[in-house]
């Protein structure tokens, strides 16, 4: 079907490109559904304070490990956005590439975990905190995935040195899903 | 075609505000956040709570900052997309501040969360062991005819079967009583499924005894129509 | 805006070929806003019809107890509980959004502000797949064991998230999913909108030439965004509620029910809004083109929109006073909701120093557009009891509200989308309506919908509580008076259906032999009007405007016509 990009697409009365006004406005809307979600456990964890029996389970090494994973992945994405900047697609896309093995592996470690804790029996009906501990890294996870799938079509197409300017668009997608789980991280495995 | 895709090589000329981005050192940033991934991590084993507080969560705000400036490039955004996005987070705040009034305490003017502050007292046992589900009523635990008539029936009919219900006391006629013997003495088991099935206008009687065929299968009907007969007088 | 500096790209003036696709799948695969813009009017005019159905039965029910409706049949308690709730549902999220928002709002935005196309025309088209899928669910939760969902529209836990409770296990999972699929399609719908205005202007288009219907829509859009991720996660923790057997909202197993209706009015109030600002924007451009009159105050309404949706976040939990939330909140909450009462008012006022000394023509749109103002002012005056905490220990969860809601809604979802239909009818069809049959079907809407929810503010006051299938189980409400105005209201309610026919009869022989519009034949000033009628594919084939001034140039004393198009060069 041939598809050509309007006029409307290539204009910029604000200044900024209108790819990236739009993922920003992307993320305001992120930032209202987690922090919404985030925000709700917050009030029952403060009111709850024998939920810290049930936090203390979780597993805070391979809480780190996975924070470790998507900082080196937000570092790779960054570095791919450098180098769709020179012009350099192919680098780009390399990046980008080792950014979505960053979130593969998240998964992995994840699933490993998530099997772990159900085998011991700590369900999403276990009690309160299990509840909120699979709904916020689930959704997070949920969006790690969407954002790796897309991230591949980018990728792909950056390897063919078309649409460079959407490595950007993807990156500040990626930094934010990143943000998500800095502030996930110490909510479900440092503060408990 | 060609000629829309060609016009984004020229893209990047128009990143107005963009210049100053390859100034940052992304690799420093990066070791930075690492730094404070470890100290954050570190920050529970010396115990005291209001630094492990402030370790895990004052340095996500700053890990959290350094990546949205940094990484995200906020820093060399036009200032509008920062007041959106400081709205949004205003707004969470907003949030939490209305609704945490109601939600995070249990008890204020003239209530109290009572099966919040018993969760609380509870405590939830076995942090070394297996996780208990809090012992409730299964709600979804299969069928039991004692729950639905409590649940359904009992609001005309009454728990004790008597007719006494708080809604059947504007009903007219009211709600049949099970514990009558007038009422078993007309009426089989047959009659009682029928009625809870289709309706009490499917027997001739008043349409204000819905039928309840689409809700519940043919058994659970049954232990239904089993369960009214425990009303029934002794002796009958 | 910071808007200073409008960078005009190359190739502006080319000119765009491209055509759309061809044949029957130009349905399934055009990208163009003003087919996807026709699919969102047609569905949202579809489901109208079908929540306007479901009205019609719930209402022979209430002034006709056990009456086996015509074409229906006999209404059971549950099946009542599906019918309200879905007809609150239906009218709220997919007819008020879809029309005035979706549709007008991707029809006419590209074209005002000089643009092509939206900025990202393919998530356009999936923005409406991803509506139509939740239309499908919506439709099929009818059709499962159980039902359609019973819970209200509010769908208050453990109402909602208890299958024994509301007897609708698979039905209201349907309905929660179909809302938030609803939700999702807005929310990219809305990026689209707010990117393409603030970024694809005509070239001379500065913020404040733009016409306030796009602003408001635009602003609607922002509101809509940032307002509903806290529902969207609320709604999630209902689903496994209902589906996984969580307790987020369960008393017993740690969690609080309240939650759930703070997420949802959280959202629930800002969403009034959003459906009301372009419903204002609508008449306030009507009431420009036909009052021959520049808008009294641009920056002053667009300020007071933007402050009153700011407001719109202060004032959610005066829907709960008597849930049983912490007093205190309750004050604040009153003050708020009867301060938000200020910027709505001048806006009125606004309005109505745009109409003095205008030169004004009643045409079929101009009724419509003053029709929204009278109604919406009673509306608007009964929230005012309902605001003050005190009166609504009284009021709540009585036909005072519904009356109140409705003669908000009303105004809002069918006068607006009437009057942005009649007025723009000519651009979208390339014809002019029948003005006649116009004047009928208007008087036969409004006067008819007056005598229905008047009678519902005195049942309100009487006592009547909502969400009851059958009064003849409360004696006290059981009066011959009281049904007596029952029985005006379902019988206005079928006067007024009746007259729809006369609207639909008008859009079909105007669209097949009406008079041939023109392109600019109410002699309006916006970009829309330069065009052909209908535009083709591009808009503007032969090069894309400039604009030279603002869009509400009537009445300049230096020329001779009353109207000042923008696209002019001075």
């Amino acid at each position: 079907m041939a598809f050509a990009k309007p006029l409307a697409t290539l204009r910029s009365s604000t200044g900024i490109p209108t790819g990236r006004l739009a993922i920003w406005w992307v993320l305001a809307s992120e930032v209202v559904i987690f922090g919404g979600l985030l925000g709700s456990y917050l009030m029952f964890r403060l009111g709850h304070p024998e939920w810290a029996d049930a936090a203390a389970v979780t597993n805070v090494w391979i809480g780190a490990f996975n924070t470790f994973v998507l900082l080196t992945s937000s570092f790779t994405a960054v570095l791919g956005h450098q180098a769709a900047e020179r012009g350099d697609g192919k680098q780009a896309a390399k990046f980008l590439f080792m950014t979505i093995g960053g979130a593969a592996t998240f998964i992995m470690v994840k699933s490993y975990e998530w099997t772990t804790e159900i085998l011991h029996g700590y369900t999403i009906t276990a009690n309160g905190f299990w509840a909120f501990y699979y709904t916020a890294a689930g959704l997070h996870a949920m969006h790690v995935i969407a954002g790796a799938v897309i991230m591949g079509f980018i990728a792909v197409d950056a390897w063919r040195g078309r649409e460079l300017q959407r490595v950007e668009l993807i990156g500040i997608y990626w930094h934010f899903v990143d943000v998500v789980w800095i502030f996930l991280f110490p909510l479900l495995y440092i503060a408990k | 075609m060609a000629e829309h895709n060609e016009s984004h090589g020229h893209d990047h000329g128009h990143d107005a505000g963009h210049g100053d981005a390859h100034h940052v050192n992304y690799k420093r940033i990066y070791l930075t956040l690492l730094g404070l991934l470890v100290v954050s991590v570190a920050g529970p084993f010396f115990g005291i709570l209001w630094l492990t507080l402030l370790t895990a969560f004052g340095i996500a705000l700053v890990k959290a900052n350094l990546v949205i400036q940094n990484f995200m490039h906020l820093k060399w955004e036009k200032r509008i997309m920062k007041w959106v996005l400081a709205t949004s987070l205003v707004l969470m705040f907003l949030m939490f501040a209305g609704v945490s009034s109601d939600v995070m305490n249990h008890e204020g003017r003239n209530w109290e969360n009572v099966a919040a502050q018993a969760a609380v007292e509870r405590g939830i046992g076995g942090a070394e062991g297996e996780a208990e589900a809090i012992e409730v009523e299964p709600v979804e635990a299969g069928f039991s005819a004692q729950n639905t008539y409590n649940l359904v029936c009992a609001t005309c009919h009454g728990r004790a079967g008597d007719g006494t219900g708080p809604a059947g006391a504007a009903l007219d006629p009211q709600p049949a009583n099970f514990t009558d013997p007038a009422f078993w003495a007309e009426r089989d088991m047959e009659r009682i499924v029928t009625v809870i099935r289709d309706g009490g206008a499917a027997v001739g009687r008043s349409p204000l005894m819905v039928g309840w065929s689409a809700s519940f299968t043919p058994e659970q009907i049954q232990q239904l129509a089993d369960h009214v007969a425990t009303f029934r007088p002794s002796g009958e | 805006m910071a808007d200073t500096a409008i960078s005009v790209h190359h190739d502006e003036h080319h000119a765009h070929e491209h055509h759309g696709p061809q044949g029957i799948l130009k349905y399934v695969w055009s990208t163009d806003h003003k087919m996807i813009a026709m699919q969102y009017l047609f569905t949202g005019m579809f489901m109208a019809v079908i929540g306007a159905f479901m009205a019609y039965v719930f209402r022979m029910q209430l002034a006709f107890p056990g009456i086996s409706v015509p074409g229906y049949g006999q209404v059971s308690p549950g099946e009542y509980n599906a019918l309200v709730t879905n007809h609150g549902s239906i009218m709220i999220f997919w007819v008020a959004m879809p029309v005035l928002i979706a549709a007008f709002g991707n029809y006419l935005i590209p074209l005002m502000i000089g643009a092509d196309d939206m900025v990202f025309p393919r998530i356009n088209r999936l923005s409406y797949q991803i509506f139509l899928l939740s239309v499908l669910i919506l439709l099929a939760s009818f059709f499962v064991p159980g039902g359609g969902f019973g819970g209200a529209w509010t769908a208050y836990p453990p109402l909602s998230a208890v299958g024994e409770y509301n007897q609708t296990n698979l039905g209201s999972s349907l309905w929660l999913l179909a809302v938030a699929l609803e939700f999702v399609a807005f929310l990219l719908g809305g990026i689209n909108f707010i990117t393409t205005l603030m970024n694809s202007r005509a070239p001379g288009m500065k913020a404040y030439d733009i016409p306030l219907v796009c602003w408001f829509i635009v602003i609607a859009s922002i509101l809509f965004m940032l307002s509903v991720g806290p529902l969207i996660a609320g709604a999630v923790m209902l689903f496994f509620d209902q589906a996984l057997g969580t307790g987020f909202y369960d008393p017993a197993r740690g969690g609080d029910p309240i939650l759930w209706q703070h997420l949802f009015w959280f959202f629930g109030h800002p969403e009034v809004y959003v459906v009301l600002f372009p419903a204002i924007g609508i008449t306030i451009d009507v009431i420009a083109t036909f009052a021959r009159k520049k808008v009294f105050g641009y920056k002053l309404m667009l300020y007071t929109t933007v402050a009153t949706g700011v407001l719109s976040f202060f004032v959610w939990a005066h829907h709960q006073f008597i849930a049983g939330i912490d007093p205190r909140m309750a004050n604040i909450f009153t003050i708020t909701t009867l301060l938000i009462s200020v910027p709505i008012a001048e806006l009125c006022f606004v309005i109505i120093a745009t109409l003095y000394g205008g030169s004004i023509r009643f045409t079929t749109p101009m009724l419509w557009a003053l029709a929204f103002m009278a109604e919406f002012l009673i509306g608007g005056v009964t929230g005012i009891f309902l605001g003050a905490s005190g009166a609504d220990i009284y009021f709540h969860d009585t036909y005072f509200v519904l009356a109140h809601f409705h003669y908000t809604f009303f105004p809002i979802a069918i006068i607006g989308t009437f009057a942005a239909f009649t007025y723009w009818f000519p651009k979208m069809f390339g014809r002019m309506m029948n003005d006649t049959l116009g004047k009928i079907h208007f008087w036969g809407t409004v006067i008819p919908f007056n005598f229905i929810f008047i009678p519902l503010f005195v049942l309100g006051i009487g006592g009547q509580h909502r969400r009851i299938y059958n009064y003849q189980h409360f004696p006290e409400l059981a009066g011959e008076g009281m049904y007596t105005l029952r029985e005006i209201a379902t019988v206005s309610l079928l006067v007024m259906l009746a007259f729809q026919f006369v609207f639909f009869y008008n859009c079909i022989t105007s669209w097949r032999k009406g008079k041939k519009a023109g392109k600019n034949p109410w002699n309006a000033n916006t970009l829309e009007w330069t065009t052909e009628s209908p535009p083709p594919h591009g808009n503007w084939p032969e090069g894309l405007p400039n604009v030279y001034r603002g869009p509400y140039e009537y009445g300049h004393p230096d020329r001779d016509e009353d109207y000042w198009p923008q696209n002019q060069p001075a």
